[in-house]
């Protein structure tokens, strides 16, 4: 039989104005299995916990019903009491009778009795609640960064700081990103290598960062504090650990004419290369589709003329098991390609542009090559054509983004800005040369961004106009560029040299893939979800994950990294304890019961459900049934609401709990 | 107007049957059947299990052929052998159920060898089993039944069943009741689940109630009252029903199995309706990742909600 | 500034099934903002709307409810993503259910009640209470528990003979 104590609050006089407490105390007095009842000024300060506490002990308590306010206001303070008098804090319970009652109504009889109700109802629900152990999780205090552009940079680099191991694994030769690419960044017109390849170095020599580049998560398992990650280290074909990065291989090379995607295929490398000078680690990669040794099985020179013999045709693919407590996604963004659709893309082509056909219509990252010290042009701005420098430029943005009907709705967010900075860049560098840029709209939220963005316009003389292209076309070494100016209601006709279109951001290819190895949601764009818009922005719904950078939507570096810092900063949480200590408000399966429909499993947001195989003893399958993880699982119930047999069961929240709440009514 | 219901294919479609199973089981394919023999009385027919390839001639179909074979494969598995593939003759109907138990992982399309009958219809379980197929006699489910023909079976008899158009008369009788006011319609059913007297016959034969241990015959805690009285009775009818919906594959077995008549696949023909027109789901040939109760889109109907 | 209260004749049960994180937040809101509401509803707290079950609405009916309100986090703003889109579907289909069989749907409402809408929450449950006053007690569910027989109507003199003698 339980031994309820029911406290009754006045909350000063908040309660007991409009509910007559004494009566309440009295009444649910005599209600089968309260064994103690009283009321008292202020329940939850320390007199009135004391009293609570005094009273487990000498009453011998086995339940508690506090009714005072909102479980949402003094749930923990009331749990953490009953703990401190030494019973398990799930066996109390609140009973709401000032948010839901006395201040709700006015007339004191009536507000009496629904004071009872609720208290009634509570001490029915309590007598079934069960004592339930906090859930402890070990928690490996290693983590894994995926992508190694600047939010994965920075979010490794924190965590590592911190004094915690970070696998940092880029798919890549070398990490970077897209910043590593960017000539001059907004809003400040500091180079971008110059402030990135600090960071960089940074990394490889951190003693806690291990750096897998060339690699790819082949296999997530576990979860959060207990993740199992297996990477794919390609093979590189060049020993990491003998190679000196002198070099000598990539001169050597008879292979030179591979364009390099680093530079937009504006320059050319050898099958033997190293991404860009400043590469991390400084280690070259043979491209064994284009390597002459790997082709006719000939050659061989690299090999050859490597002093420290790192060169091994022989490397083969490794997979390595990392084990690990959490997860940060930093895969980052590419750039909407209008010359081909991808397989299987529902964006729909932009074929008037001319992009691709036209080699003088380039896209934004191709025009940060050119304009890069360290690019392709040594930082001149020329013509992929025939080298000229352009002196009319067209810029054209919202290529691709805002464009429902062409099938992405979102705004790239970095357009606007760094078409502004590019209007300046060239302004810097062809000083007798014009720029034109037709625009949607401006938008430059962000700390001096409309001060940059005006001074495109005021100071560095680019001509804004409002509008949409509708056609582009070559004319002799010219392409026309025909469009509206709708601020002022005419049709614009420019002959320019050169056109830069600014495409939408899109999350890298792969990404979905990635996201289902993971276990976390992406968008109808395959843009990583997070667990809460506005409040849990850098969390992933699935524990133990995280998110920073471009690859949960179009970000800027300022926002990226502070998005990677956030991320870093969650894992820095997760990792002060050594154990995940959480809320036992978690499923759990009746296995006897379980006919194995995996009902739940569908429901499941969070991916907790695993499928669990019960054996004899000689090991013969009898069922397959669910099994819910209590690390992952996020406690909503979904399961036991749909699992017909109710044999997945919500602690905290059982049927019988609620069952007696309405049998009170 | 009673119209004849033409079901000459059915001879042939037994020879083909048997030929069939003759072969699947001399040459290894399956280890046992579930089909249909004749039973003791005239024109009457029985499931039954054979494991040799000699038995393979007592398999028939006729109009008699009610059952759904289904639940042979799961809850009364019994006389199934363990080793090996298992052939079962299915109806359109019963296919769907099966397709149904694959989705809820139980079942493995591997493991079964599917014989699929083209089916003009059964017979209704109210007339004898040698009554002839015609617009009266026929089973309520067929007059609405668009799977004559089972698909992405391992065998289906080439003879193509002829069909003439006929009254859906669940469409009629939901149409009936859904005019009425609440009141009217709370009478109809009261009046229905009273006759109930629980013996659970429609949920032993449905191939979806395979719970170990229904809800309606929990107490602690009881969710529903459990009395075989009409409190206890509606509970458990409404409680099937929502249970069922996004599930019952419309083998109408429920109905049929009833000793009090109680019009069951009336209620799981209205989910079915609702279900097509909230969330276009229809209970089908091909097996679904999830049900329509166990899915969502963003966008599903709210209209109901504050 | 307190208008005069009314008597009932009829003071419905009302019993609201809500979720924490929006709806229980958002009766709290009601509270400290000291608005007034209709003092006839008992409510209970589900973590999330995806944990109510169907036959909890059917049991509350059973046990004496005149009204059942089930309200939770409006579409987008689950605290566990996806547990009202879930409830959702669960329930528009119950609710056709109950309907079929005879339940006036006038004593079953649901609402999405955001943390932030005191106001709505004061506006549902005042809108459920009055229209349900004005209907009267449920009695359909409770009279079925009264009722005895178990098989079939008595509609036959040996059967009514027959049952006279127990
Ligand atoms: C033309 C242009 C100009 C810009 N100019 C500016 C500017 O001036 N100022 C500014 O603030 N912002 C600018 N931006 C925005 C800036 O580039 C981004 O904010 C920033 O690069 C985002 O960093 P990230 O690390 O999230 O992504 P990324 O830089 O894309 O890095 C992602 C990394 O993850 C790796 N990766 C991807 N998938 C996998 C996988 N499956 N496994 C392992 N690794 C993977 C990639 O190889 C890459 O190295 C510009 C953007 C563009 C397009
Ligand atoms: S829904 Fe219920 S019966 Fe089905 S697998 Fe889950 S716990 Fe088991
Ligand atoms: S309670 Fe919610 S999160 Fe936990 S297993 Fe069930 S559906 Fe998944
Ligand atoms: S078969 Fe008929 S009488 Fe038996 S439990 Fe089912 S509905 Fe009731
Ligand atoms: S509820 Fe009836 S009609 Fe539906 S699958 Fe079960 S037995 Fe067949």
């Amino acid at each position: 039989m339980s031994r309820i104590g029911v406290f009754i609050c006045h909350c000063g006089e908040n309660i007991s104005r409009t509910v007559d407490v004494e009566r309440v105390a009295r009444e649910v007095g005599l209600l089968p299995g309260v064994a103690f009842s009283t009321d008292y000024k202020y329940m939850c300060s320390d007199p009135g916990q004391n009293l609570l506490k005094k009273a487990i002990q000498e009453q011998k308590l086995s339940h508690v019903v506090v009714a005072a306010c909102s479980p949402r206001m003094h749930e923990r303070t009331f749990r953490k009491a009953v703990e401190a008098a030494g019973l398990n804090p799930f066996l109390c319970e609140m009973a709401n009778i000032r948010e839901h009652c006395s201040w709700v109504h006015e007339n004191k009889e009536e507000a009496t009795v629904k004071a009872v109700e609720i208290v009634g109802m509570m001490v029915e629900r309590v007598k079934k609640n069960r004592v339930l152990p906090t859930i402890t999780v070990p928690v490996t205090k290693r983590s894994l960064v995926i992508g190694g552009g600047i939010a994965g940079i920075q979010a490794a680099l924190d965590i590592a700081d911190a004094g915690h191991e970070v696998i940092l694994v880029e798919r890549e030769p070398s990490i970077g990103g897209h910043m590593a690419q960017l000539s001059e960044t907004f809003p400040t017109l500091d180079c971008s290598q110059c402030i990135m390849t600090p960071k960089m170095v940074d990394v490889a020599n951190h003693p806690k960062i291990r750096l897998y580049t060339y690699s790819e998560i082949e296999l997530v398992e576990g979860y959060i504090g207990n993740f199992q990650v297996t990477i794919r280290k390609k093979a590189r074909s060049v020993d990491e650990d003998k190679c000196t990065g002198c070099g000598v291989c990539m001169e050597k090379c008879p292979i030179r004419k591979i364009p390099n995607k680093f530079d937009c295929n504006l320059g050319m490398r050898p099958a033997i290369y190293v991404p860009f000078p400043q590469a991390v680690p400084n280690t070259p990669v043979i491209d064994r589709e284009n390597c002459t040794k790997f082709k006719t099985g000939k050659c061989g020179l690299c090999q050859k003329v490597c002093g420290p013999g790192a060169v091994d045709y022989e490397q083969e693919d490794r997979l390595i098991v990392e084990p690990v407590g959490a997860i940060v996604v930093a895969t980052g963004f590419d750039l909407y390609n209008i010359t081909e659709k991808p397989k299987g893309s529902m964006i729909k082509g932009y074929g008037e542009f001319g992009h691709g056909k036209i080699p003088d219509v380039i896209d934004g990252m191709t025009f940060e090559r050119l304009a890069s010290a360290s690019g392709p042009t040594g930082g001149k701005i020329l013509r992929p054509s025939d080298g000229k420098e352009p002196k009319q430029i067209v810029f054209i943005q919202c290529i691709g983004s805002r464009a429902r009907e062409k099938g992405i709705s979102y705004c790239s967010k970095v357009c606007c800005m760094y078409t502004a900075k590019h209007t300046m860049l060239y302004h810097h560098k062809v000083h007798d040369g014009q720029a034109y840029v037709f625009f949607m709209d401006a938008r430059t939220p962000g700390k001096a961004y409309d001060e940059f963005w005006r001074r495109s316009i005021e100071e560095e003389e680019a001509v804004y106009i409002r509008g949409m292209v509708s056609r582009l076309y070559q004319k002799g070494d010219k392409i026309v560029v025909m469009g509206s100016d709708i601020a002022v209601g005419v049709q614009v006709e420019i002959e320019a040299d050169m056109v830069v279109l600014a495409t939408a951001v899109q999350p890298q290819a792969g990404a979905d893939a990635l996201a289902q190895k993971l276990g976390i949601s992406y968008d109808k764009y395959n843009f990583y979800s997070e667990a809460h818009a506005k409040l849990r922005p850098v969390e992933c719904a699935t524990a133990g994950i995280y998110l920073a950078g471009a690859c949960q939507g179009p970000k800027d570096i300022p926002d990226t990294v502070s998005q990677a810092s956030a991320a870093a900063a969650k894992v820095m949480t997760l990792f002060a304890k050594d154990k995940l200590e959480r809320e036992p408000i978690v499923a759990r399966v009746r296995e006897a019961g379980c006919v194995g429909c995996f009902a739940c499993k569908k429901v499941c947001a969070y991916g907790a459900v695993e499928e669990k195989e019960i054996r004899d003893r000689q090991g013969n399958l009898i069922k397959v049934v669910a099994y819910v993880n209590p690390g992952v699982c996020g406690g909503c119930g979904t399961c036991q609401a749909t699992c017909p047999s109710k044999c997945v069961e919500l602690d905290g929240y059982t049927d019988e709990q609620i069952v007696a709440m309405i049998e009170a009514l | 107007m009673t119209k004849s219901i033409d079901t000459s294919i059915y001879a042939a479609v037994s020879e083909a049957i048997r030929a069939e199973a003759q072969r699947i089981l001399s040459d290894g394919t399956v280890t046992a059947i579930v089909g249909y023999a004749a039973a003791r009385r005239k024109g009457s027919a029985q499931p039954i299990v054979i494991s040799s390839a000699d038995d393979a001639a007592k398999l028939i179909f006729t109009p008699a052929c009610v059952n759904n074979l289904a639940v042979y494969l799961t809850k009364a598995k019994k006389e199934i052998p363990k080793k090996g593939k298992v052939g079962i003759v299915v109806k359109g109907c019963d296919l769907k159920a099966l397709s149904g138990l694959m989705g809820e992982s139980q079942l493995k399309r591997e493991d079964l060898y599917l014989i699929g009958v083209p089916c003009a219809g059964v017979l209704a379980s109210t007339v004898q089993p040698a009554t002839e197929l015609t617009s009266d006699s026929i089973a309520p489910k067929c007059t609405e039944c668009d799977a004559q023909l089972p698909g992405g079976c391992d065998f289906v008899p080439p003879q193509a069943p002829l069909t003439p158009g006929q009254t859906r008369k669940y469409a009629a009788e939901i149409a009936r009741l859904e005019a009425l006011t609440p009141a009217e319609r709370w009478a109809y059913w009261k009046e229905q689940f009273s006759k109930c007297i629980k013996c659970y016959a429609c949920r032993q034969v449905c191939p979806f109630c395979f719970c170990e241990q229904c809800l309606c015959d929990r107490n602690k805690p009881q969710m529903v009252d459990t009395t075989p009285r009409p409190a206890g009775n509606t509970a458990w009818h409404i409680v099937r029903a929502m249970h069922l919906a996004g599930r019952c594959a419309g083998c109408a077995e429920c109905e049929r199995v009833c000793p009090m008549d109680i019009p069951l696949n009336l209620l799981n023909r209205k989910m079915a309706k609702e279900l097509k027109e909230l969330y276009d789901y229809e209970a089908g040939f091909e097996v679904n990742d999830k049900g329509p109760l166990n899915s969502y889109t963003e966008k599903d109907d709210q209209s109901f909600i504050k | 500034m307190h208008p005069e209260k009314q008597k009932h004749t009829f003071e419905p049960k009302i019993i609201a099934f809500v979720c924490t994180w929006c709806t229980y937040a958002g009766a709290d809101l009601a509270g400290t903002s000291r608005m007034q509401y209709p003092p006839n509803v008992r409510v209970l707290k589900f973590p999330c709307t995806g944990r109510i079950d169907p036959v909890f609405i059917l049991k509350a009916f059973q046990q004496g409810a005149d009204g059942v309100l089930v309200s939770g986090c409006h579409p987008g703003d689950c605290h566990y993503i996806a547990g009202n889109f879930h409830a959702r579907r669960r329930f528009a289909v119950f609710r056709k259910l109950l309907e079929f069989v005879g339940v006036d749907l006038n004593r079953l409402q649901f609402s999405w009640v955001s943390a932030a809408e005191g106001g709505k929450w004061v506006e549902v449950v005042t809108d459920l209470t009055e229209k349900v006053r004005a209907m009267g007690p449920m009695t359909e569910f409770r009279e079925l528990a009264l009722e005895e027989q178990w098989s079939g109507a008595i509609n036959t003199p040996e059967l009514e003979e027959a049952y006279n003698q127990i």
